[in-house]
């Protein structure tokens, strides 16, 4: 949903430029020509899409043949789609990973377990929807996670319940934000039953804990209702996966470009060597930031474009997760375009429940207060509850206190959107340069440098990573 | 100047703020499309606040309740049967 992933191209090039190489794309826009949105519809224009589809995810993903078979399933069945998507999660959740499992009835029963707890939530928050808990199922789930977390943290690790408590802690996180998704389905008009509730519960065309594509309110709204529309997202999806595949190409190239042939090191290494007080020289370190910028970019879209692409070629016209994230021209659209789907999660879960309620008389201190709470603190507790091997090593409070790197990188990214969102903005800056160069090159020069405290790992103090900070701009010793 | 005629002014502005000039429906999808972003929804939650009185925090907020002109309309006039003191 909320997204600016509309290129508006009218002042994105200067006038000068040709309309042809305005509107050159390196992949054309093969869903407007009317030739082959024609052929979509047909059954054989399906099949080629499905076939030029697996040959792609061939060379993305191990699972390929399973993922296009159940593509190939849901095309041919739109009418069923919805419970289609349902049997097809379940058969991925148990049926194509049985094998990979060390402990497949283990395994398999803590994932009964928690997809039963979700499930029973979801039915007590429509049972009762007036009660406590049917007013604030997603604040009730969360509460009980943190809880849980306690209870694992403090658990006696001499007996041989200890793993299955973390094992169980850690299922729970991996489908708590799809639980929270079905939950917040359960007042909107029109909700999905439980049946359809459970195809969301990490869909079959993958997903990370991040839910890739939120949840069943979202993909009614996206989904396509006739042949025409099922035939333009399924080659809106042939065209992502394409795009997926050619950054990895890309990206795989890059990569040996930077850190082979201009031996760039790693973020990692020379943040190492600045901790082990070897630094290697000022400029090498912003050139190693620079890189590691652009290649966490590119990961994020290779693996966003490519499940989009699944979720659409499935018949649901998903919105990418990213779309031009260095054509930002503030750090609010910057977040927006990069991950939008965690963007999104914490707008969802701790943006509006914050914006909607409090200081409803002052806008500048509710849009603060409401940002603070979804980029702040709700960016905070999705990292630190993410990561349960910290807790369990760490223990609850040392694994906090090692997080702090990260709680600072979270403040200083929600005290920066808030400025962003609510500061008043002089006329417009005309011209290319002006008005769009220079505010990308800012925004992406302060994401680029915040990225230094962008750490979930608990080694390093926050000293250290000032002092690379300093040491860009050679004010270290 | 009516309801309709008012939210399409400030959807209109809000397009045009964000430089995207292509015309739009009553019916036109602005959230879910992508031509508006989290904070021009804000915007919105508030405008309807300000001028119509809404409150949202009574409502269970769902972004495609303020989607298009006709989504929002359709909000206005549910507010008004469910409150009849509604501006």
């Amino acid at each position: 949903m909320l997204s600016t992933q509309v290129a508006t191209t009218s002042d994105a090039f200067p006038s000068r430029i040709p309309s042809w190489l305005k509107n050159f794309r390196i992949i054309p826009r093969i869903e407007t020509y009317p030739v082959i949105n024609k052929l979509a519809k047909t059954a054989v224009g399906k099949a080629l899409i499905l076939a030029l589809f697996a040959l792609g995810l061939r060379f993305a993903m191990t699972e390929w043949l399973p993922l296009s078979l159940g593509l190939a399933v849901i095309t041919f069945l739109p009418v069923r789609r919805r419970i289609l998507l349902t049997i097809l999660t379940l058969v991925f959740t148990f049926a194509v990973p049985w094998v990979k499992w060390p402990h497949p009835l283990y395994t398999a029963a803590l994932l009964v377990f928690v997809i039963a707890i979700g499930g029973m939530l979801f039915l007590l928050v429509m049972a009762l929807p007036r009660s406590w808990i049917g007013r604030h199922p997603v604040f009730i789930l969360l509460s009980g996670y943190s809880l849980l977390i306690v209870f694992a943290a403090y658990f006696p690790n001499d007996t041989h319940w200890y793993l299955t408590v973390w094992d169980f802690t850690a299922t729970l996180g991996a489908y708590l934000w799809f639980i929270a998704y079905s939950l917040l389905d359960c007042r909107a008009t029109g909700r999905d039953n439980l049946t359809l509730q459970l195809g969301t519960y990490r869909p079959f065309w993958g997903s990370p804990t991040t839910p890739f594509v939120k949840g069943s309110g979202y993909l009614r709204r996206i989904e396509a209702q006739d042949p025409g529309q099922l035939a333009v997202t399924q080659l809106k999806g042939l065209k992502l996966l394409a795009w997926s595949l050619l950054i990895m190409l890309f990206a795989k190239y890059y990569s040996q470009c930077v850190h082979g042939f201009l031996a760039i090191p790693t973020f990692t290494d020379a943040f190492f060597h600045s901790v082990s007080r070897a630094p290697y020289p000022w400029y090498t370190c912003w050139a190693s930031l620079i890189t590691e910028f652009l290649d966490s970019m590119l990961a994020v879209s290779v693996i966003g474009h490519r499940i989009v692409a699944c979720c659409r070629m499935a018949g649901f016209n998903a919105l990418r997760n990213t779309y031009r994230p260095l054509s930002s021209r503030t750090i609010a659209e910057f977040w927006n375009r990069y991950y939008f789907y965690f963007k999104e999660l914490l707008v969802d879960f701790f943006f509006y429940p914050v914006f909607l309620k409090y200081f409803k008389t002052r806008k500048k201190l509710r849009i603060v207060v409401a940002t603070f709470a979804a980029a702040g603190f709700g960016n905070a507790f999705y990292h630190y509850v993410f990561y349960l091997d910290y807790i369990s090593q760490l223990g609850l409070w040392r694994s906090l206190a090692a997080f702090h790197v990260y709680i600072f990188y979270c403040t200083v990214l929600a005290t920066a959107i808030c400025i962003s969102q609510t500061r008043k903005r002089g006329p417009k800056a005309s011209g290319f340069f002006r008005g769009r160069v220079v505010p990308a090159f800012c925004v992406a020069l302060f994401y680029c440098l915040l990225n230094i405290f962008n750490y979930t790992e608990r080694t390093y103090p926050i000293t250290e990573h000032f002092r690379f900070l300093a040491h860009l701009f050679n004010l270290t010793t | 100047m009516d309801h309709r005629e008012e939210i399409r002014k400030f959807l209109n502005e809000l397009l045009l703020q964000k430089g995207d000039k292509q015309p739009f429906a009553d019916d036109t999808s602005l959230l879910l499309d992508g031509r508006l972003a989290s904070v021009d929804a804000v915007d919105i939650v508030v405008f309807l606040e300000e001028k119509f009185g809404m409150d949202f925090a009574e409502l269970d907020f769902d972004p495609t309740l303020i989607d298009s002109v006709d989504a929002i309309d359709a909000l206005l006039q549910a507010a008004k049967k469910i409150t009849p003191s509604f501006s």
